[in-house]
């Protein structure tokens, strides 16, 4: 209704006089009709805002050991998180057995077993090739989570945090070793 | 004395500050807008990105070479590796690379500007390796201060892919001495 009750009306000062051929009228002011404008501007900003994407995606950093001959690692220093095919994680520290564990609690056993090693604990990942990408995705972002925390805790110590991650195929010993549990 | 009855024909509101806060998000919006590239709208398919809490950096717009692995929508048994460089004029030297020629058919050719479909993962092998040198080679060529400006990978697979995939594409990637490389992910909200 802004401006809108305005058309038609004069709003001018009669005539001065009957001989008078002027026209003079004072504006003291005016209105525009304002509804066409905001109609434009609301359409196009509703067009902008369907239309732009907010979110642009992120890039989890990823890296494989080059192909070289195989290098010698002590089992006692290995972190092994296997993933079976329904997507049940297990993890075990140098030659346990491996343990059953939900993914909630990858984050906080990761920070106290490389914590207890410093920078010794290599971190292996084997993973079950029909497992969803997903889950994959969910535990790497839980280890780099936990990452954020070791290197805090080791900094204080004066340290310097060295990162020792792989994800190496799963074989069909890694399968029978979690098959029953 | 009686009352004086004013009837209400109308009555006028200010529009004056809503207009002024209406142009002021129009013109966030019309610039913070980013359109779809032309590779995205050729996409025939769309990827469920997996989501991530950890910081991490964004997707570069330049200089980043991206494999995607999508559920086909329409066969969803059927699912390929796509291969995509962001700078079109790379992909031109890309494409004209001599060990390309065979695999390179004029259905490839014409499938797309830089969204090309690979079947096997040897082909991904060869793409992997020739846009690595092809882009070493563009970038001496340019003169620009993109030496730095190496070109990236990037895997961008939908979460419900089986893992195997990737593996395979990551091994692709072991082989062709392309160590590094980045996982594309959404940002948790």
């Amino acid at each position: 209704m802004a401006g809108g009750g305005e058309l038609g009306g004069g709003g001018g000062r009669p005539k001065r006089g009957k001989h008078s051929k002027r026209k003079s009228k004072k504006r003291l002011g005016f209105r525009i009709d304002m509804t066409p404008l905001v109609d434009i501007t609301f359409l196009l900003l509703t067009f902008f805002m369907f239309v732009t994407t907010l979110t642009t995606p992120q890039v989890m950093d990823m890296a494989v050991p080059p192909e070289t001959e195989d290098v010698e690692v002590a089992e006692s220093k290995l972190f092994t998180v296997r993933v079976r095919e329904d997507g049940k994680i297990f993890y075990n520290q140098a030659m346990d057995i491996p343990q059953p564990i939900i993914l909630k609690e990858l984050r906080t056993k990761a920070i106290k077993s490389n914590l207890d090693m410093k920078n010794e604990l290599i971190t292996v990942l084997k993973i079950d090739e029909n497992v969803a990408y997903e889950t994959v995705v969910n535990i790497l972002d839980e280890l780099n989570l936990a990452e954020i925390k070791i290197t805090q805790a080791l900094q204080a110590e004066k340290l310097n945090r060295e990162r020792k991650f792989t994800i190496s195929p799963m074989t069909d010993k890694d399968k029978e070793e979690i098959k029953g549990l | 004395m009686p009352k004086v009855k004013m009837k209400r024909t109308g009555f006028v509101i200010d529009m004056t500050p809503l207009v002024d806060i209406t142009f002021l998000l129009l013109t966030f919006f019309m610039f913070t807008a980013k359109f779809k590239s032309e590779a995205d709208n050729e996409q025939k398919f769309q990827i469920k990105r997996p989501k991530t809490q950890a910081d991490t950096a964004k997707l570069p717009e330049k200089d980043v070479a991206v494999i995607r692995i999508a559920i086909d929508s329409t066969r969803p048994s059927d699912t390929a590796y796509y291969f995509s460089v962001a700078n079109p004029e790379l992909w031109m030297t890309i494409k004209d690379d001599p060990s390309l020629a065979e695999w390179l058919t004029p259905e490839r050719k014409e499938a797309s500007k830089a969204m090309i479909k690979t079947v096997k993962i040897e082909e991904l092998e060869t793409l992997i390796s020739v846009s690595r040198t092809q882009s070493k080679a563009f970038n001496i060529t340019k003169k620009t201060a993109a030496e730095k400006a190496q070109l990236r990978f990037a895997i961008d697979a939908d979460k419900r892919i089986r893992f195997k995939w990737i593996a395979d594409a990551m091994e692709a990637m072991r082989r062709t001495r392309q160590t590094q490389f980045n996982f594309v992910t959404d940002k948790q909200q």
